[in-house]
């Protein structure tokens, strides 16, 4: 009998144990899953962890020679997991900290890499790199160069493209079914103004120095590279800006534009008028209602809360608020 | 048993695939992302960052990762290489002013070590628009016939009709599925 009572006394002890166990755990796992999906302490958790390979790279110097292959693959391990644990984290960061923690979990793995290369001389494998024609680096190299803002760009597709190209203090003009949903281009222009009545597909510009762009609705995206002091009024699905200095845009965009390696641009509504836009702009299906001309985003500037300081919204005051003695002038030098 | 091999079976398991989305800015490699997902395309800004889309498709389940083209962006394309089965190239076929752009990038892509085993499929978007160039056309300017080190295809279609988008993305299945389920 005693046998019984005290084998279940002990019995009902470990059950007792065990509850309590449980909900310690239970416990604790409640309070992770609170706190662990917020940014604040995913920056704390990234820090000690970033800071515990920081440590291992600074050991490295001091570390016997065969300990550290396995030393850089303890290296190699951490920084792999911490990058799964940014991109785990997608869903709670934001893009532009991801990106940036990002850049640091890939500052370290290179430096790993670097310290690698210095410290395990790696043994050299049997195939030797195809040295690359001569002809073809050059090619390339020449490539480069076209890239360059100011040069007048060309390639074999000229034919192909539809617009203007190379002109200088003219007035252009473009109409109704000339340019209907066409992918139409505007090139090496200067002095110009160009006036492009109707419904275009997609609008490129490139290169256009002191132009006014005076352009129907846009289907669908228009794209703007190395343009300087010109005055551009469009609307369109998207807007893309490059390369492009002291341009004001007076803009109608349905969804959002942006800008690159931009600077000193200017927004303002569209405010074009002409006979038949009211059903050109019907026939693009672009939105009237809707129109975020205000709200560019900056790809050299990703901060979101501080404005970027290469495009404003131009001063009422600054506005051109007519453009019709401009359909038959060109802008003055 | 070694490392990779333990990947491979685990994957198996899932019938998972990663499918990176890349190409110039306006190529259209979100409006294609969502249309596949069947969603609205018409209100679409140029991308930031990157999208993701997990979407199943013939018992697979497909990780799409589109990342944005813009200049700015192409330097951190790198750091979604790891791991990927196939590379989904968005080519804009009305756009030939930067077909050589598009060309160079792309070799750039193909030299990247991480990539070394993934199907490559070439989407001629917006071959529906007046002025778009042909098939051969890009086949040429994108000199495809001189990539051996990847299975690739160049395929015509256009994200806004949706023609010819599942047809691509079956041939890419097949290619990686055959590399990487053979044990099925």
């Amino acid at each position: 009998m005693s046998d019984k009572s005290t084998i279940l006394e002990r019995l009902s002890k470990r059950d007792a144990q065990r509850l309590e166990k449980l909900q310690k755990a239970h416990k604790a796992r409640e309070e992770v899953d609170a706190c662990d999906e917020n940014e604040e302490y995913f920056a704390g958790a990234f820090k000690i962890k970033s800071e515990y390979i920081e440590d291992m790279l600074s050991q490295v110097p001091t570390m016997e020679a065969k300990v550290l292959p396995s030393h850089f693959d303890n290296i190699k391990r951490e920084a792999n997991e911490l990058q799964k644990y940014v991109v785990t984290s997608s869903f709670f960061l934001k893009e532009f900290n991801m990106r940036k923690y990002l850049g640091i979990v890939q500052n370290l793995q290179t430096k790993c890499y670097e310290l690698e290369d210095r410290y395990v001389p790696r043994k050299k494998f049997g195939f030797s790199k195809k040295k690359l024609p001569k002809s073809h680096i050059e090619k390339q190299s020449s490539l480069d160069d076209a890239d360059g803002a100011g040069k007048i760009d060309s390639n074999k597709w000229d034919e192909k493209l539809f617009g203007f190209d190379s002109m200088a203090n003219k007035v252009l003009t473009l109409e109704n079914d000339d340019i209907f949903q066409r992918d139409v281009t505007l090139r090496n222009l200067k002095n110009c103004t160009i006036a492009l009545k109707g419904v275009m597909g997609t609008l490129h510009m490139s290169n256009l120095d002191n132009c006014i762009v005076l352009s129907g609705p846009v289907t669908s995206s228009v794209f703007v590279e190395k343009c300087t002091n010109s005055k551009i009024v469009t609307a369109c699905q998207q807007l893309r800006m490059h390369s492009s200095i002291k341009c004001d845009i007076y803009l109608h965009v349905t969804s959002k534009g942006i800008v690159e390696d931009c600077s000193e641009i200017r927004t303002a509504p569209y405010n074009l008028h002409y006979g038949d836009l009211e059903k050109h702009f019907n026939m693009s299906s672009l939105d009237k209602k809707v129109n975020n001309w205000d709200r560019l985003d900056d790809f050299n500037w990703l901060a979101p809360d501080i404005p970027s300081p290469n495009w404003s919204v131009l001063d009422v005051k600054q506005r051109i608020s007519s453009w019709d003695e401009w359909w038959s002038k060109s802008p003055p030098l | 048993m070694g490392f990779l091999t333990i990947l491979k079976k685990l994957r198996q398991k899932e019938k998972e695939m990663r499918i990176l989305m890349l190409g110039l800015d306006n190529a259209g490699k979100t409006t294609i992302l969502k249309r596949f997902n069947g969603e609205p395309i018409d209100t679409i800004s140029p991308t930031l960052g990157f999208n993701i889309k997990t979407l199943e498709h013939r018992g697979y389940k497909l990780n799409i990762w589109d990342v944005g083209g813009q200049k700015s962006l192409r330097s951190y394309w790198k750091n979604y290489f790891e791991s990927t089965d196939g590379v989904a190239w968005v080519v804009d076929s009305a756009d030939a002013r930067r077909l050589a752009d598009c060309g160079r990038e792309l070799r750039a892509l193909l030299r990247e070590e991480r990539l070394a085993g993934a199907t490559l499929l070439v989407l001629a978007n917006k071959a529906d628009l007046p002025g778009a160039l042909s098939l051969q056309e890009i086949r040429e300017a994108l000199d495809l016939d001189s990539i051996k080190t990847h299975h690739w295809r160049i395929i015509r279609c256009s994200a806004v009709t949706g023609e010819n988008l599942l047809e691509g993305m079956d041939w890419m299945l097949d290619d990686i599925a055959s590399r990487i389920f053979t044990l099925d």
